[in-house]
């Protein structure tokens, strides 16, 4: 900029042509963009952010990774088998939830052909390339998109948990709704219940279950499952463990329940994309 | 200005603020680069260059956030009245870099909450605590940053000016 042109600014078109615009029309001209931007559709300019976590996806990835490999220095004294051991109590419990649907139905179609729920599914694996990267939102971006197979409402696992669903698609990389996200909604199941309600995330690292009446028993550490959703989930699995279980304050006859995510979901590297009905 | 070397630093700005920041986090409250960068150029640039920079870096932030728009619009608005209101009060001083920085942050950062919500998007809960604790932190850390930003753009003396 050169000292003179305090108020205005060049534009150079075409070779040695310039304009001359000035400050109040550069200001009026870029809130107009803006004003258009925040009116468009949320489908249309989400593709400015799948272009570029997809151009630099590399150096988000390492960042992401050093921000992690700090993280788990600062924790090293139960990170390593902590994981291991969610990962492996995550699994059982899903085996476990497995077995006894499997139970319901031979039970209910004894002698009848049945195949395990999961037989048939596929699980796309994919790396996070980043995490939300708004701040306050608890999102990833993921490395696979609509040519890997990945639709809008898909279950998204990690360390054999339900870490979220994915909420927005594009050809090579898609968004992960946390199941922590404040605009979270999904349908679980707690324990034994036989009662299904509605999840949402708190928007910082656990998420709410209400609308439970007291009359139905829960305790700290029950596990808490999603529930079977045709065509993306045949069978309940784990998202998290009962942390907090408290009556509401607002009506006391209700439960407050606070749920844990099953898993460590700041320390995941990959997810898995759960795709039920796979078409190749 | 050397448009190409702001948008070098802006897109490091950007990846550096999508997961670099974390490590730095306390108590999951991390520090605005963007906003940083915002309050420089204003400070230290022309009022057409500023105007341009605060959009986008507004664009910026939104492409790196959840929504496109609300940040472009409430960084361009307040990077636009800070470079005008520049040419009145010159601000020089770290104390007053660090007050600037705290004062934009806290109203773009409401601008940005209320966008969103009129765009029909939900914002998360305990916004307000979180935009505070941004709003100082990136107070405590901006005018540290603004040295080696001063150097990076080469803005000279006679380049700083009261307007």
């Amino acid at each position: 900029m050169r000292p003179y042109a305090e108020s205005c600014v060049l534009f150079s078109v075409m070779a040695r042509k310039h304009i001359k615009i000035s400050a109040r029309m550069l200001f009026t001209w870029f809130m107009l963009g803006g004003l258009i931007l925040l009116f468009a559709p949320q489908n249309w300019t989400n593709k400015f952010q799948f272009v570029f976590t997809r151009v630099f996806s590399w150096p988000l990835s390492i960042s992401r990774a050093v921000s992690l490999s700090v993280r788990a220095r600062q924790m090293s004294t139960d990170v390593v088998s902590r994981d291991d051991y969610d990962r492996l109590q995550n699994h059982l419990a899903n085996v476990m939830q497995e077995l006894d649907q499997e139970r319901k139905k031979v039970e209910t179609l004894s002698g009848l052909h049945n195949r395990p729920v999961l037989e048939g599914a596929k699980f796309v694996l994919a790396d996070i390339i980043t995490n939300s990267v708004g701040g306050m939102g608890k999102t990833f971006i993921i490395n696979r998109g609509q040519s890997d197979g990945l639709a809008k409402d898909q279950f998204v696992l990690g360390d054999n948990s339900v870490i979220g669903t994915v909420s927005a698609v594009s050809s090579r990389t898609a968004e992960v709704k946390l199941i922590i996200d404040s605009t979270s909604n999904m349908a679980v199941t707690i324990g034994e219940l036989n009662v299904n309600r509605i999840m949402e995330g708190d928007g910082r690292n656990s998420a709410k279950v209400r609308m439970l009446s007291i009359k139905h028993q829960v305790k700290v550490g029950d596990n808490v499952y999603a529930c079977k959703k045709g065509g993306f989930l045949d069978t309940p699995f784990i998202v998290g463990k009962v942390a907090q279980c408290k009556r509401d304050d607002v009506n006391p006859s209700l439960w407050d329940i606070t749920v844990k995510p099953a898993c460590n979901i700041d320390g995941i590297n990959g997810v898995a994309v759960l795709i039920m009905n796979p078409q190749n | 200005m050397q448009w190409l070397r702001f948008a070098v630093i802006v897109v490091a700005a950007m990846l550096l603020q999508a997961g670099m920041v974390d490590v730095v986090a306390i108590a999951g409250i991390k520090f605005d680069l963007l906003l940083i960068l915002l309050v420089f150029f204003a400070v230290y640039r022309s009022a057409a260059d500023a105007i341009i920079a605060s959009f986008a870096i507004g664009f910026a932030a939104d492409i790196i956030g959840s929504a496109i728009g609300p940040q472009t619009i409430s960084f361009g608005l307040f990077g636009t009245l800070l470079a005008y209101l520049n040419g009145i009060i010159a601000v020089r001083r770290m104390p007053y870099q660090s007050l600037v920085i705290a004062v934009v942050s806290l109203l773009a950062g409401v601008l940005a909450l209320l966008l969103t919500l009129f765009k029909g998007l939900p914002t998360p809960p305990h916004a307000f605590p979180v935009l505070l604790g941004t709003s100082l932190y990136s107070a405590a850390v901006g005018p540290y940053l603004f040295l080696p930003l001063l150097w990076l753009i080469d803005v000279r003396a006679h380049h700083f000016y009261r307007r």
